[in-house]
């Protein structure tokens, strides 16, 4: 779960790492209100997941109180991956000297944190940009251990730094280790880290995202989430433990596992289709969540034709079936149903299923899709 | 003989009174695996599955009483590292992780851990191995494959599914079927289970089935340059997540899709696999 910048900056504050003055304003006159008690100059900044946002508009510096209603209404206006800015950060301006990327990663191979340090932050423009031009330096961390003051310090030898803030950028990065290790993070990454004229270091952007599958352990997370970035759709399947995934299609897929939709897209994709949606119901799926799948699909519009591929291992294909019962009184408009269930289970499953209209079975992957975009074509012909 | 699971392999289930420990134990049972007792704290002194098993507080207890040196977990997510950790600290041989979904900064403590031990970790969120003819550790559907000389290596547990039962239609035998899970932090990867395939007598062939994101495939690509005598068959899905369309949708989702696995490819053929563009082609690349 990736953190609003408001958010991961209110994370770091209470860290104790420097960052600049800063208020969340949901409107136009609260923009107004927190811009005169910070003082100008000010930058509103978009709370959007958007990269980039700040080549579209979502960053502006605001020098005084006369820029600042058409500027704050325009970004207002704005709209990030269909979602529109419901939320400004007004930050205190200030200007810097120079600039640093310090971040800190999960990596998934090593099975361990890494701390990663560069001399060319945010670069020009006050956004974060994913991509730097300066080499990075890395230094894996020992989890046992922690991360240790000299680690720090050999990756700050290999980089242009006044000695003289080597101090503060030691105590920045053990204290966003901690932060890091606290809050169950996978990424950590304050681009830039600035060095402001008075030789002090502040984090002007910040991006942390922590670890979907720790959240039940940080409920601040979880009341402090905004679902306003999420579809209606994709906050639900959060909750019922299901992977949803929009396309632009008409066909809608239900699977077990992420192998098995990768499988589903490509075979899709080699017949020139593109599905609606493909749900991943995992292996642990219960008969709400998978009722929950089919409805999905039985109330999007876009789909026409619905598909499910199961192979059963630890997925129990009676409890599908069950799933799929459940949920019939909801394909209102008789879209039909292709079914394909193998593996734990599968007779009991089939034998229950096939007492309902609407729903033809297949016996492997390729029939069932062949025979679901037949019916699709067909649809739409 | 065979890896990972051998005639002489005594299993334990960690978690084995859960709905999903006891559903599964018992189709191990009745697919002829020795399962030798289970745990469940506070359950500890009860019996299972009308008193042919039993169920113990800790893993200390199960190998003091049944020499367990296997074991297959099915504990909640939640406690799941601390479960894998206590069968590190026990010394059991092989531990497979049914269970998936585990916190990432569990999962960095399980990794330190298993670098001092002698324990191997198979999974999270993996179906386990099968054995035709010795059994299944792990939620593998019931006679899915028959015995002979292919090992197949997986990341996704419903792809080893399909490419078994493929097999099997084409009367290919298996010598091991290994899932070694697709979470972002795991056990054993492609490499170390190509090195113990490349050991094993009763295997002739290899079939491993990738996917994208992360570099298992290229590392095992380099291992079989060097290492690997026996012909390496590769199947990987995804290979369509790069296109235009797709790409943004999946990343904006969350889902943890970076890169296609065509790029994985180049590397794989370099090393002398043989590319299975479909799973209907693998049976064809086997009996070439």
């Amino acid at each position: 779960m990736r953190l609003q910048e408001y958010q991961a900056k209110t994370l770091l504050r209470n860290s104790g790492i420097p960052v600049p003055v800063s208020m969340l304003a949901n409107n136009v006159v609260q923009v107004k209100r927190v811009a005169s008690e910070i003082g100008y100059p000010v930058v509103l900044k978009a709370q959007a997941m958007e990269p980039g946002r700040g080549k579209s508009g979502g960053v502006r510096l605001v020098q005084s109180q006369q820029d600042l209603e058409n500027i704050s209404t325009e970004m207002f206006g704005l709209v990030f991956d269909k979602y529109p800015v419901q939320s400004i950060l007004v930050e205190k301006a200030f200007t810097f000297s120079k600039e640093y990327y310090l971040g800190i990663r999960t990596d998934f191979d090593l099975g361990c944190p890494v701390l990663r340090i560069s001399e060319a932050g945010g670069a020009t423009c006050l956004e974060t940009e994913s991509f730097m031009n300066a080499p990075l330096f890395e230094q894996t961390i020992d989890i046992n251990r922690g991360l240790k003051t000299f680690e720090i310090r050999n990756l700050l030898a290999q980089i242009d730094i006044d000695s003289s803030l080597w101090k503060q950028f030691i105590s920045i990065s053990l204290k966003l280790y901690n932060l890091y290790c606290l809050k169950d993070a996978s990424l950590i990454e304050l681009n830039s880290l600035v060095v402001t004229h008075q030789q002090q270091l502040f984090a002007l952007d910040a991006k942390i995202t922590i670890d979907n599958k720790s959240i039940y352990r940080q409920d601040q997370f979880v009341n402090a989430f905004d679902p306003s970035f999420l579809s209606d759709v994709e906050r639900q399947a959060m909750k019922y433990d299901v992977n949803y995934m929009r396309f632009p299609g008409e066909l809608g897929c239900i699977v077990n596992g992420i192998g098995l939709a990768y499988l589903t897209i490509d075979q899709l994709i080699r017949m020139q289709n593109v599905p609606a949606a493909v749900i991943d119901i995992h292996g642990a799926a219960t008969i709400s969540s998978i009722a929950f799948s089919m409805e999905t699909l039985f109330r999007d519009e876009r789909v026409h034709t619905i598909m499910v591929n199961i192979f059963g291992g630890m997925t129990d294909c009676e409890m599908v079936a069950d799933g799929i019962i459940s949920s019939i009184k909801f394909n209102n408009q008789n879209k039909p149903v292709f079914i394909r269930l193998k593996g734990t289970n599968h007779q009991i499953a089939i034998d229950r299923l096939s007492m309902h209209e609407n729903i033809r079975f297949f016996d492997t992957t390729e029939s069932l899709t062949q025979a679901a975009l037949d019916s699709l074509k067909e649809s739409l012909a | 003989m065979s890896i990972l699971l051998d005639p002489s392999s005594r299993i334990m289930v960690q978690g084995i009174t859960g709905r999903q420990g006891r559903f599964h134990s018992k189709r191990m049972l009745e697919n002829g695996t020795q399962i030798v007792g289970g745990t469940s704290p506070g359950q500890g002194g009860d019996w299972c599955f009308d008193g042919s098993l039993p169920i113990f507080d800790t893993v200390r207890d199960c190998i003091d009483a049944t020499n367990a040196d296997t074991s297959v977990l099915f504990v909640p997510p939640h406690s799941a590292a601390d479960a894998i950790m206590e069968a590190i600290d026990c010394g059991i041989k092989t531990i497979i992780s049914i269970t998936g979904s585990i916190p990432l900064h569990d999962m960095m403590q399980v990794k330190a851990a298993l670098k001092k031990s002698n324990s191997l970790l198979i999974g999270p969120n993996s179906p386990g191995v099968l054995v035709p003819e010795i059994g299944i550790a792990g939620v593998f559907p019931d006679e899915i494959a028959t015995k002979g000389n292919v090992a197949v290596i997986s990341r996704s547990g419903t792809l080893i599914y399909e490419v078994l039962d493929t097999l099997k239609i084409t009367n290919i035998g298996v010598s091991t079927a290994v899932g070694i899970g697709d979470d972002p932090i795991s056990g054993i990867d492609f490499r170390t289970c190509l090195e113990l395939f490349e050991s094993d007598p009763h295997t002739e062939k290899i079939v491993m089935i990738g996917g994208p994101g992360g570099v298992s495939e290229l590392n095992a690509a380099s291992y079989i340059m060097e290492h690997v005598t026996k012909p390496v068959i590769a199947y990987l899905v995804g290979e369509n997540l790069s296109t235009s369309i797709l790409r943004p949708l999946f990343s904006q989702n969350g889902a943890l899709v970076l890169d296609s696995a065509g790029a994985k490819t180049g590397s794989l053929v370099d090393a002398g696999v043989l590319l299975a563009n479909t799973i209907e082609e693998i049976p064809t690349l086997l009996n070439r």
